[in-house]
C-alpha cells in the first residue's frame, strides 16, 4: 500500500491523465475530490495485476459473478463471434476465465509489447484454448483472426481507445468527440458475425464481475459509413453506461480527450 | 489446465477449503451445514477453492497482525503514547515487510524461486509468538494486546483440534455442496 501510493505521487502524467478522464465522465467535480477518484483508479489498478500475477503464476482464479448471462451463453453457442471490451477491471483474467469454462477458442488482440521477453512471458503463461495476438502486422492479423471466427472462434479485442496508426472510426463518448478502433467493426461485418460488448469490473478482494450486454449486430445496407456508425453509437452506448458506473475501473491513463479536457 | 472452481453453489462461498485458519474453517462449517441449496434459477456464480480466497478472513487477520504489532512498537518507543502511535504505524509495516525483504534472497538462494507464501506466513507468526510471549510478561500496557493474541491463537488451536474430531463430517459435507 505503501509502495503504491509512493508510485501514485511519482507518477504525475498517469495521475494527470485520470484526472482529466474523469473531469469529463463526471462533469463539475471537484479536483480534490478527482484526486481521491484518482487514487482509486490506481488502487484497482494494482490489484488487477496482482490478481493476475496470481493467476499466471499460481493457478489461482477469483470469484465471479455475472451479469447478462444470457448474452454471454448465447455467445458460446455462436459459430463464431468478436467480444469487444474496454481497458477495465483485467481483460487477462477475463480471457483467460472465458477459455477455461468455454470449448470455443478464443483469440485475444493485444497492443503491440516491445520488451521480447515479456512478449514470451505473455504467449507462454495463458491457458490452454488461449492464443494472444499482438496487434503488429495488421493485414496479415486480420486474415488469421477472420479464419478464426469462421472457424467457430472467439475474437477478443479491446475497443475502447485508438493507439499508433491503427485505422479508427468516429464517436462520440460522454458528449465529446472521439474514435475507436475500426478492425472489430469490419471484421463483423466480413465475417458476418455479432459483437458482444464485454466488461470485467472488480468488485473487492478477489472478486470480479463479467457484464455481457446486448449483442451488436451489424446489418449490410448501400452506406457502409452508416452501417458502422449505427454499431459504434451502440457500443459507445453501452461504455459509456459502464464507464459511468465503474469510473474507478476504467484504466486509461493518458488524457482520452485531450483537446477538449485541457 | 482445469482450475479448482464451483460453480452455481452460493452456499459453497462457506466451504472450509475456501479460509485458511482453524476457526475460520471450524465458523465456515457450521456455516455450510445450516444453509440451503440455491434455487436454480439464481445468479451465475463461479466460486475458487483457495485456501486464501475470503476477504473477510484475510483482511481481518491482517488487520489484526498490524494493530497487534503497531502497540508493541508503540509501547517500546521512549515518547508520549499519542506520539507513539502515530509513529507506529508507518514502522509497523516496515517491520512486517522485513522478514519477507530480508527472507526472500536467503530463500531463493537456499531453495530457489517458487511459492514461499508458507515459509514466509510461518516465519511472521513465529516471530509475532516470540514477541506476544515477551510481551506478555511486561508491565506495559502491551500485555493486554499480547493476551489477546495468546488467547486467539489458543481458540484458533482449540478450533483445530475440533476440526480434526470432525473431519469425516467436513469432508462430507464439502463433497455434498460440489457435487
Amino acid at each position: 500500500m505503501a509502495f503504491w501510493s509512493a508510485f501514485f505521487m511519482v507518477w504525475g502524467s498517469g495521475r494527470r491523465g485520470v484526472m482529466r478522464n474523469l473531469k469529463v465522465i463526471k462533469p463539475g467535480s471537484l479536483a480534490i475530490a478527482n484526486l481521491f477518484r484518482c487514487y482509486r483508479v490506481f488502487w484497482n489498478y494494482a490489484w488487477t495485476i496482482a490478481d493476475n500475477v496470481r493467476f499466471k503464476e499460481l493457478r489461482t482464479i477469483p470469484d465471479w459473478e455475472f451479469t447478462g448471462r444470457e448474452h454471454f451463453e448465447e455467445m458460446q453457442t455462436r459459430e463464431g463471434a468478436i467480444l469487444l471490451t474496454a481497458h477495465m477491471g483485467s481483460y487477462d483474467l477475463g480471457a483467460h476465465l472465458f477459455s477455461e469454462t468455454s470449448t470455443r477458442r478464443i483469440v485475444m488482440v493485444r497492443a503491440p509489447e516491445a520488451d521480447p521477453q515479456t512478449r514470451a512471458f505473455e504467449e507462454h503463461h495463458g491457458a490452454e484454448s488461449l492464443r494472444i495476438e499482438f496487434n503488429t502486422r495488421a493485414t496479415e492479423l486480420a486474415l488469421d483472426l477472420l479464419e478464426t471466427i469462421r472457424e467457430g472462434g472467439i475474437v477478443a479485442i479491446q475497443g475502447d481507445r485508438v493507439t499508433g496508426s491503427i485505422s479508427s472510426l468516429p464517436a462520440t463518448l460522454f458528449g465529446r468527440q472521439t474514435a475507436v478502433p475500426a478492425g472489430p467493426f469490419a471484421l463483423a461485418l466480413a465475417a458476418r458475425v455479432p459483437i458482444y460488448p464485454v466488461f470485467v469490473v472488480r468488485l473487492g478482494r478477489r472478486r470480479y464481475r463479467l457484464i455481457t450486454s446486448r449483442p451488436i449486430e451489424i446489418t449490410r445496407s448501400r452506406n457502409r459509413d452508416d452501417d458502422f456508425a449505427r454499431a459504434v453509437a451502440q457500443w459507445m452506448t453501452e461504455l459509456e453506461r459502464v464507464i459511468g458506473s465503474c469510473w474507478f475501473q476504467w484504466f486509461t491513463f493518458e488524457p482520452h480527450w485531450p483537446e477538449q479536457a485541457a | 489446465m482445469m482450475l479448482n472452481i464451483v460453480a452455481d453453489r452460493p452456499e459453497a462461498r462457506w466451504l472450509p477449503s475456501r479460509h485458511r485458519f482453524a476457526l475460520a474453517r471450524l465458523i465456515g462449517y457450521l456455516r455450510l451445514r445450516q444453509s440451503k441449496p440455491a434455487a436454480h434459477d439464481s445468479e451465475h456464480l463461479i466460486l475458487s477453492i483457495d485456501r486464501d480466497q475470503t476477504a473477510a478472513e484475510m483482511n481481518l487477520v491482517a488487520l489484526w497482525v498490524f494493530v497487534t504489532t503497531a502497540c508493541y512498537i508503540a509501547a517500546a518507543l521512549p515518547l508520549t503514547l499519542a506520539l507513539a502511535i502515530v509513529l507506529a504505524i508507518p514502522l509497523a509495516a516496515i517491520a512486517i515487510h522485513l522478514p519477507i525483504v530480508i527472507g526472500g534472497p536467503l530463500l531463493r538462494l537456499f531453495i530457489g524461486d517458487g511459492n514461499h507464501i508458507k515459509i514466509i506466513s510461518v516465519t511472521t507468526m513465529s516471530l509475532l509468538l516470540i514477541a506476544s510471549s515477551y510481551a506478555a510478561t511486561t508491565a506495559s500496557w502491551a500485555r493486554f494486546v499480547a493476551w489477546l493474541f495468546l488467547a486467539i491463537l489458543l481458540i484458533n488451536g482449540l478450533a483445530a483440534a475440533t476440526l480434526w474430531l470432525l473431519r469425516n463430517a467436513v469432508q462430507e459435507a464439502e463433497e455434498r455442496c460440489v457435487r
